[in-house]
């Protein structure tokens, strides 16, 4: 007891003599005293996740830089696409708080916010103390912008990348020394991997085996669809003659003109052998065929850009764009805003552009900056303005398939066909036929009336 | 009276000292299960949430599935996988067991390497095969090319794709067979194979009349533990082939999980999956009927 009582008597005496200090201290300073070094969001976590692509993964080093200005430490997470996908879906769709900030991927765009899975931003963007002015959400695309909109308007992602479908010939020499220019349509394309296929041991033709993304600009081409008339209409358009005849030419080049497997390359793949110089000429996302000019690559300088070539009904070259979002379930969506903001700044953007040669940006004053442009020169071609031509056909409108909330099912089925196509298991008139039957009724099961 | 009454209290007792076991089993097996079959009678799709409770059409899903050719398919797909990776187990693992059932000091070194396989988490061993099936870097396919015998890739042509993943499942999954064989033929007791070998029997003889009746029920239950595993098969197909090419490779729980978690369409996935457990129970009892001794 008598222990215990001493103990008592110490501990108001030391509390006392504290409160004795902090009175005068308080007084002098007119309010309560704060810490020294104190950050707005000491102590939060966020779990940030997106799928691998350059940006995002140039963007980690950064991070370090994002926690000692805020206070915000975060779990950085960059699987591959298809396994982000699958992740991001199911999470989204628990209206879980697992993530803070997510890639809002292009083709789930209408899913997860018409859904309401995702946290509008415009409470964030419209308010002055949240964001600057000099953040300038204006100045971000419109066209890379429009996808994430709802249909009032209501902003549920800020781009980070406007993915647009360039080719790339690693090899132009062989092009060139056969008096070949850049392919501008699809025959000149078949005539050209006719000459230049095998020779110097290189593959003619390569490209990405998600066909859901790298067939469409020739069904498009040869005049065909995805579906009837998006969104008012989405009856697939996937057994019509001009898709079969996109099918079978879009197989001939894989076949005729690929490297051995050429049917199992993944868009990594495709980019390191263009860049080892194993196979020469594929239609790729211009972040990829920009990897042609960095370090490491063999074809530099012997390297071509152009546009997606032509079919007999035109150019559809294929244009995505992807966002950061704030999931609906995030807890701390202030800190999450904090992110996204911090990670789309000018100036973090321009100096993944300088010093790291980033390829894709979505801001028009960084796309007209002398350091882009400088950096967009690949072997004195003007890849960046190729973009820029590239990204001005969004207006067309023909993308608006890839937005719908049930493109994830006829993609599946796309993938699939194509793949029995270019496998030789199929047919392409057959091939679709299977793909068109198996779409409607996934579409009939997914509440879609047709 | 008071002999039933110690009866009465000794079940009570048994009872009461049974219910945490079945709690226990309620909370982590049933109750997923009757979640599951009650999801599979609703057309839930995720991204339409109003689907949650929706049992105005309760066998909704299950008439679909008669009338999907994918389904079908991809139940034949599963056939095809699981009897053909049954039978090359059991005879690897048989095989494998019978050159290492001797105890000197190398055999037991190689015991140990040949288990390395079926440790291994299931995606290594996808990313293993992944390299040994990608033409440009596998050692098989340049030892191929050195000698003159190109081949081309086996995961994305259609006649070969389901073979590789039977393959590398195989390559995987044959040490269990292996250990159980193994350990059967060591509880072989030596003297009817002596006597057999005074007779003159030849080894082939002393194996099929002698050894094998002692070690069949050993690998039938191996047979049957792999059979039931075959039915999970997913990780090699996920990473080797995506289900493809087209869907050769898309067996029943693969084409569950892209209704599932591709098209969110957890009615239609829960539907397939409730209709692959009652598969599975009812090859598991028509296995024991047709394994049980007669005299039991």
């Amino acid at each position: 007891m008598k222990t215990a009582g001493a103990r008592a008597t110490r501990r108001k005496i030391l509390k006392a003599g504290a409160g004795s200090l902090l009175v005068p201290m308080t007084m002098m300073a007119g309010k309560a005293p704060a810490q020294v070094g104190k950050k707005p969001f000491d102590g939060v976590t966020l779990n940030v996740s997106c799928w691998s692509s350059t940006y995002p993964t140039l963007l980690a080093q950064y991070i370090p830089e994002f926690t000692e200005k805020t206070g915000i430490k975060v779990n950085y997470d960059t699987p591959g696409f298809p396994v982000y996908n699958q992740r991001a879906d199911l999470e989204l769709s628990t209206k879980g708080s697992g993530f803070d900030v997510l890639n809002v991927t292009f083709i789930y765009t209408s899913r997860w916010i018409g859904a309401g899975w995702l946290a509008p931003l415009d409470e964030f963007l419209k308010n002055p103390e949240r964001t600057p002015a000099d953040w300038d959400f204006a100045d971000f695309l419109p066209g890379a912008v429009q996808p994430m909109r709802d249909k009032s308007g209501a902003v549920f992602g800020i781009p980070w990348i406007a993915d647009v479908m360039l080719a790339g010939a690693g090899r132009f020499d062989l092009f060139k020394a056969n008096g070949l220019g850049m392919p501008d349509t699809f025959d000149e394309l078949d005539r050209a991997m006719q000459i230049v296929n095998k020779k110097d041991g290189v593959a003619g033709y390569g490209i990405e085996n998600h066909w859901g993304w790298t067939f469409i600009p020739f069904l498009q081409g040869f005049g065909g669809n995805v579906f009837r008339n998006p969104p008012d209409d989405l009856m697939p358009m996937l057994d019509t003659p001009e898709a079969a005849q996109a099918a079978e030419f879009f197989a001939k080049l894989i076949n005729s003109y690929g490297p051995p497997a050429a049917a199992g390359y993944t868009y990594d793949q495709v980019t390191e052998a263009q860049r080892a110089g194993r196979i020469n000429y594929a239609p790729q996302n211009h972040v990829f065929l920009a990897l042609l000019g960095e370090a490491g690559s063999k074809v530099t300088a012997t390297s071509n850009f152009s546009m997606v070539p032509a079919g007999p009904k035109g150019r559809f070259p294929g244009i995505a764009s992807h966002g950061w979002g704030i999931p609906v379930g995030a807890k701390n969506k202030a800190a999450s805003w904090e992110f996204i903001k911090w990670a789309l700044t000018k100036e973090m953007v321009l100096r993944l552009v300088e010093k790291h040669g980033l390829g894709s940006v979505t801001r028009q004053s960084l796309l007209s900056s002398p350091a882009y442009k400088q950096k967009m020169v690949i072997n004195g071609v003007d890849t960046g303005q190729l973009f820029l031509d590239t990204i001005a056909f969004a207006s067309k409108g023909y993308m608006k398939y890839r937005t719908m909330h049930v493109y994830p099912q006829v993609n599946a089925q796309i993938n699939q066909a194509i793949s029995r196509v270019v496998s030789g298991q199929m047919k392409a008139k057959e091939s679709l036929a299977q793909a068109q039957t198996n779409a409607i009724s996934d579409l009939k099961r997914a509440g879609v009336k047709l | 009276m008071r002999s039933g009454g110690r009866t009465l209290r000794r079940d009570d007792a048994f009872r009461l000292g049974l219910t945490p076991a079945l709690v226990v089993l309620a909370a982590i097996t049933i109750a997923p299960a009757v979640f599951l079959l009650l999801t599979s009678l609703t057309p839930l799709n995720l991204s339409l949430p109003d689907t949650a409770w929706d049992f105005s059409a309760p066998l909704g899903n299950y008439i679909d599935l008669l009338d999907d050719p994918r389904f079908s398919r991809s139940v034949w797909v599963q056939v095809k996988l699981s009897v053909a990776t049954v039978a090359v187990q059991l005879l690897m693992g048989l095989g494998v067991a019978l050159l290492l059932n001797a105890d000197t000091p190398i055999r037991r070194f190689a015991r140990t390497g040949f288990l390395i396989p079926m440790v291994l988490p299931p995606i290594v061993v996808g990313i293993v095969w992944r390299v040994m099936y990608a033409v440009d870097i596998s050692p098989f396919h340049r030892l191929m090319d050195w000698i003159g015998l190109p081949v081309g890739s086996l995961i994305t042509n259609p006649d070969t794709a389901l073979t590789a993943i039977v393959i590398a499942e195989s390559w995987e999954w044959f040490p269990f067979t292996m250990l159980m064989a193994l350990a059967a033929l060591q509880m072989v007791p030596a003297a009817p194979v002596e006597a057999a070998r005074i007779d003159g029997a030849s080894e082939w003889q002393i194996f099929r009349y002698v050894v094998f009746p002692y070690i069949q029920q050993t690998m039938l239950v191996a047979g049957i533990f792999r059979l039931i595993d075959s039915i999970k098969a997913f990780p090699l197909i996920f990473v080797l082939t995506d289900g493809g090419p087209g869907d050769v490779t898309e067996v029943t729980n693969y084409y569950a999980y892209r209704q599932a978690f591709t098209f969110s369409l957890w009615g239609y996935g829960s539907a397939i999956a409730t209709l692959m457990v009652i598969g599975i129970f009812v090859l598991s009892w028509a296995i024991n009927r047709l394994t049980r001794p007669a005299d039991a």
